[in-house]
């Protein structure tokens, strides 16, 4: 019953999105000018129609750790909530877990994956 | 079958309830943030529309809606709208696991005051709340454009490091309670007479810094920094759609992530709490108002906290934000997780 709830929400608000994506086509009004639909440039034309090439390869990384740490946050959520029924035992496994995961993140750490990837600077 | 049909009334009321403080309270928080900013900088903020500006947000919300719909022309259609419902769907959806106050009876029917009290209320929290790098990736990247490509990377880099450090400083206080619905872990600390806080103090401090960061509030707004990329991922959207994104990450997102620390660590709805001996109500006079009126001052009060950072604190760098992640917020919260394993059965009793 609970998730029926929120599926019933879940498709109101996409409704809701919706009215949102397509209200200005409808109420705005609508002039012709050939530059009106620009990529957003400080005053000179393009160098390149598409700006989707050039990003910083900083942010590659941080993605794959997130992929590493926060499958391993999803392995602890279910200890976290049955922790209280494993006694002695449940305490250990973890504490040997936060280990291993201590040790992947100093192994980041000292390989240079937890600083910011700065460009070379080249003159 | 009348028991489906009384639960689907309740259900429509309580979605309608939602929307209408969701929508309205955030449309209306733009005027209050603005009248703190002014009061901040000694200005007297909007005084024209209406009563000291009170008619202001339906001023910016007119103006909005009409607005010309311009799309840039190198972008991608259908990945730049559908950005659009990825940022509000998931923020809004939050609010469904919020209890606002504890169950009450009308008219014979056990009420209570939240959506739905699912038993992995956190864990959906978190995951609708990592659906918001997507709808920020993809407006960057279907925009097509340097200035929100830029801002829409240095977000999403900033969310995936800071989403791995509120998972794990979460789980401190779900320890102590052994529970992910939202409901029960307001009512155990009831029940143990303990707000969160006073265990998890290092694990608040991250919850606030990550909640920051997550929202895009100074000090950590880099995907915004107006002096440099103009208004980051959002600066090829116009009219409503425009008026979306910052009303989704700056209020909706603030109030929703404000009022899962007030449920995490400062007790929900309960009145001040002294540690192991009990509650103090100064509000008593309210009687059964006086959980919800609770409830709302906390997060209100969280709410201005972070309206008073941004308004005042200078700015970081990216590169600065996710080290900070990494390197200090992430072995803090380990240490605060095994400190907390360790302590958790003097609390159960």
């Amino acid at each position: 019953m609970g998730y029926i709830a929120l599926l019933i929400f879940l498709f109101i608000l996409i409704g809701l999105a919706l009215v949102f994506v397509f209200v200005n086509k409808l109420l705005g009004p609508k002039s012709s000018d050939a530059l009106q639909d620009y990529p957003y440039e400080c005053g000179v034309p393009l160098y390149d129609k598409s700006a989707q090439s050039t990003f910083h390869q900083g942010y590659y990384l941080l993605g794959l750790l997130l992929l590493l740490f926060d499958i391993e946050a999803a392995f602890l959520f279910p200890w976290t909530v049955v922790y209280r029924y494993l006694g002695i035992f449940g305490f250990i496994e973890m504490a040997l877990f936060i280990l291993i995961l201590t040790y992947g993140l100093v192994y980041a750490w000292r390989k240079g994956a937890l600083n910011w990837q700065f460009e070379e600077e080249s003159l | 079958m009348e028991g489906f049909v009384a639960w689907l009334i309740i259900t429509l009321i309580k979605i309608l309830v939602i929307l209408a403080v969701v929508l309205g309270v955030g449309a209306y928080l733009t005027l209050l943030e603005r009248k703190v900013a002014a009061h901040i900088q000694r200005r007297p903020g909007p005084m024209v529309v209406g009563w000291h500006g009170l008619l202001q947000p339906l001023a910016d919300g007119l103006k909005l809606l009409t607005k010309e719909d311009l799309f840039p022309r190198y972008g991608n259609k259908f990945l730049y709208n559908l950005a659009l419902v990825m940022a509000l769907v998931p923020a809004t959806l939050v609010f469904a696991v919020i209890p606002f106050g504890p169950e009450f009876e009308l008219f014979g029917i056990k009420i209570k005051p939240m959506l739905t009290d699912v038993n992995i209320g956190i864990l959906l929290v978190f995951a609708l709340g990592s659906m918001a790098v997507f709808s920020i990736a993809l407006a960057g990247w279907a925009s097509n454009s340097k200035y929100a490509l830029i801002g829409s990377m240095r977000k999403a880099g900033i969310i995936v490091s800071y989403e791995v450090v509120i998972t794990f400083a979460v789980m401190g206080p779900i320890i102590l309670a052994g529970t992910l619905s939202t409901y029960d872990i307001v009512q155990k600390q009831i029940d143990q007479k303990l707000w969160y806080i006073w265990l998890q103090p290092i694990a608040f401090v991250v919850y606030m810094f990550a909640m920051l960061a997550e929202t895009g509030r100074v000090p950590f707004d880099v995907q915004e920094a107006e002096a440099e990329l103009v208004t980051g991922f959002t600066v090829e959207y116009g009219g409503m759609k425009f008026g979306l994104f910052p009303l989704v990450e700056w209020y909706i997102e603030v109030l929703s992530l404000s009022a899962i620390a007030v449920v995490l660590f400062l007790g929900g709805w309960s009145p001040i709490n002294i540690p192991f001996l009990g509650f103090l109500d100064p509000l008593f006079f309210l009687g059964p108002l006086s959980p919800f009126v609770w409830f709302i001052l906390k997060v209100s009060l969280l709410f201005l906290f972070v309206l008073w950072l941004h308004w005042t604190l200078p700015r970081y760098r990216i590169d600065q934000i996710a080290e900070t992640a990494w390197k200090v917020m992430l072995p803090l919260t380990f240490v605060n997780l095994v400190f907390t394993a360790i302590i958790a059965p003097l609390i159960w009793r």
